[in-house]
């Protein structure tokens, strides 16, 4: 898997910063604790030295002694002589011993501990053991501070990481997201000015383009609104002409009647055609009035009420929104199932959490698989065999997007097809 | 009784059609191409609705609408091939009483127009609601003992909500009862119209004390 460059970047900060540090608290922890213990053992060859001396002189050890973990050892001839914490003469290191002066680092009953050894002037040895458990401490304690500040700057590193990059790469996400509004339909969308001149010049190409096309876009509904609208004064006096004429239906019989039925119905169709084109066109420029609440459960039934009875399976729900165009929802969800379907065989509104459903079902031959986007999209496949316009479940999108819902269709078991219209609940209720 | 329509129409294809569709309604129609043509018939003969098209040329559709409402409350339905909110807004802002957007069925028209010349019902009773006084057979509203001019669609609206007696109407209710609609109706035909309502019987039609809003199902009168 490839990381994302946020990542990379944040990475790479932390573990550089890791490697540096780590690198100079090895040098820092490796001069410190050479150059104490050199110290030491500078100090404890001299005081031995002088020790001895005083041994040679006084054979009272005890005034000698320079710490609780310190210990005095003559081995002589005639005997050994000890002082201070007890040391079994074996157990020291025999090079050390055999060949004064010398001096070495050991452990002694697990404790460490610097032996220095001189030679007497009767051939005995006079052997100190200096206890390092000071020394010791200090350099734990400081590898631990180093160890600790080597992790805190690796995490600061990343951090540091992170936060830059966050930062170059702003514009960026900035720019992602708004070509992800602007795919989504939302062709409003723009760019933030940028005072970095090289993402200025990003920012005010990407900006005209998606003015371009905002631009493009209006232009081409308006444009369809025009069409419709020219198209509405002729309309006029088509439907009405035809239905003067399908009144005195009776006095064409034959050939001539077929074809003033053909006529008038195809008129018929072409002025839903329009409507619905201007509807769709309309429906991507105005703006909604204020919403106002609407139970949706009275609405489905009012609706349905006009038309041929379906059966109905409503909760109380209240929506907010635009009454229009929850109707046209409705109706135009009715008309399909009539048109493709034989007609709905359940309408239900079910609250569910925060959101309500509303599910228009049927029995007909449902909507395959890879139709299922498509047959919201203007003009759909399909629309051109039937009596409708084409138009209705693009508007039924249009509209349930203006209701800031969602709209899908799905399999009904054992057939048919289920669309199911998904609205937020008035925020009160949810 | 044979129901006078005036049709207002420059587009001389239309206003033929129409004015076939609408006879065989059996309406009795007469013409106009122009505003200037409409206005002066309109005092000489005695019609019972006229019918308005926006786009006129000269003088224009909306202003047509607003000089016959100062006249008198003659029914008015304009006819307009916009439908943009605003000028259906405008339209019933200046006073009509109904509208219908191209392309409509003649049919269409005349249920509208049927709804609007409807006789009143038989004789019934005066209502009181708050200051108001409503007299259903002579068709008129006193407030506090001064007359209030409705027009007749407005009158026909209070009525309907007076005669629910605090009850609340639904929207469907007001349109069915009021203008006739079949089907569920434009709510901006309701909203404008309760909006001229408030302005004439309110004290503050901002802050309603009578023809209160019952968000999410209808109106009442507040008994």
């Amino acid at each position: 898997m490839r990381l994302t460059l946020r990542r990379r970047v944040t990475l790479s900060f932390g573990f550089g910063l890791l490697v540096v540090t780590s690198v100079l608290a090895f040098a820092t922890w490796n001069l410190a604790t050479g150059s104490m213990l050199r110290q030491r053992e500078a100090s404890a060859t001299r005081q031995a030295e002088v020790n001895a001396r005083l041994v040679e002189r006084s054979p009272d050890l005890g005034t000698l002694l320079t710490g609780p973990d310190s210990a005095i050892l003559v081995l002589g001839p005639a005997g050994t002589r000890t002082a201070g914490r007890p040391v079994d003469p074996a157990r020291l290191p025999a090079g050390v011993v055999e060949h004064p002066p010398a001096t070495a680092r050991t452990t002694v009953d697990g404790l460490p501990a610097l032996v220095v050894t001189r030679p007497l002037a009767d051939g005995a040895v006079y052997v100190e053991l200096f206890g390092l458990q000071q020394l010791d401490r200090t350099s734990t304690s400081l590898s631990a501070v180093l160890i600790a500040g080597t992790a805190g700057s690796a995490l600061l590193g990343a951090a540091l990481g992170s936060w830059v990059s966050n930062r170059a790469l702003r514009p960026l996400a900035e720019l992602s997201s708004a070509a992800g509004r602007i795919a989504g339909g939302d062709l409003h969308a723009r760019l933030p000015d940028q005072d970095d001149p090289e993402l200025a010049a990003l920012a005010a190409e990407f900006n005209s383009t998606a003015q371009a096309l905002e631009r493009r876009a209006l232009r081409d509904a308006r444009f369809a609104s025009d069409v419709s609208h020219e198209l509405r004064s002729p309309l006029t006096t088509m439907v009405n002409a035809g239905e003067v004429l399908r009144r005195r239906g009776d006095h064409l019989p034959g050939t001539a009647g077929t074809a003033l039925e053909l006529l008038t119905s195809e008129v018929d169709r072409f002025a839903r055609l329009v409507a619905d084109l201007l509807e769709i066109s309309r429906a991507d420029q105005t703006d909604d009035p204020a919403p106002e609440e609407i139970a949706l459960d009275v609405l489905v039934r009012t609706v349905v009420a006009t038309r041929a009875p379906v059966p109905l399976d409503l909760e109380h729900a209240v929506v907010p929104g635009d009454r229009r165009r929850l109707e046209r929802v409705v109706t135009n969800l009715l008309d399909n199932a009539e048109r493709h379907a034989g007609g709905a065989v359940l309408v239900s509104v079910r609250v569910l959490g925060s959101r309500v459903r509303l599910e228009v079902e049927d029995a007909g031959p449902g909507v395959p698989e890879p139709l299922r986007e498509e047959v919201f999209e203007r003009f759909a496949r399909g629309a051109a065999a039937g009596p409708g316009s084409g138009l209705g479940l693009a508007l039924v999108r249009e509209h349930v997007h203006r209701l800031g819902g969602r709209v899908w269709v799905e399999d009904r078991s054992p057939r048919g097809a289920r669309f199911v219209v998904e609205l937020v609940l008035r925020s009160s209720d949810g | 009784m044979c129901v006078r329509v005036l049709l207002v129409e420059d587009d001389e294809r239309i206003r033929q059609a129409l004015c076939l569709a609408l006879s065989d309604e059996g309406f009795n129609v007469g013409e106009a191409g122009s505003g200037e043509e409409a206005l002066p018939r309109l005092e000489a003969e005695p019609f019972d609705v006229v019918l308005v098209d926006l786009t006129l040329p000269g003088m224009d559709g909306l202003e047509v609408v607003r000089t016959l409402r100062e006249r008198g409350d003659l029914p008015i339905i304009v006819v307009t091939a916009r439908t943009d909110a605003r000028d259906v807004i405008a339209g019933l802002e200046a006073g009509a009483d109904d509208y219908v957007t191209k392309p409509f069925l003649a049919g269409v028209l005349a249920a509208r127009v049927r709804a609007l010349v409807r006789r009143r019902g038989p004789g019934r009773e005066a209502v009181r609601v708050g200051a108001l006084e409503i007299r259903p057979q002579e068709g008129v509203v006193h407030r506090a003992g001064e007359r209030v001019h409705l027009t007749r669609t407005e009158f026909r609206l209070l009525l309907e909500l007076a005669g629910a007696a605090g009850r609340i109407v639904t929207r469907e209710q007001l349109l069915h009862k009021v203008w006739g609609y079949d089907y569920f109706g434009d709510t901006r035909l309701l909203d404008v119209h309760i909006r001229r309502l408030r302005r004439k019987i309110e004290v503050n039609p901002d802050d309603p004390e009578l023809l209160l809003t019952v968000r999410g199902s209808g109106y009442r009168i507040r008994s």
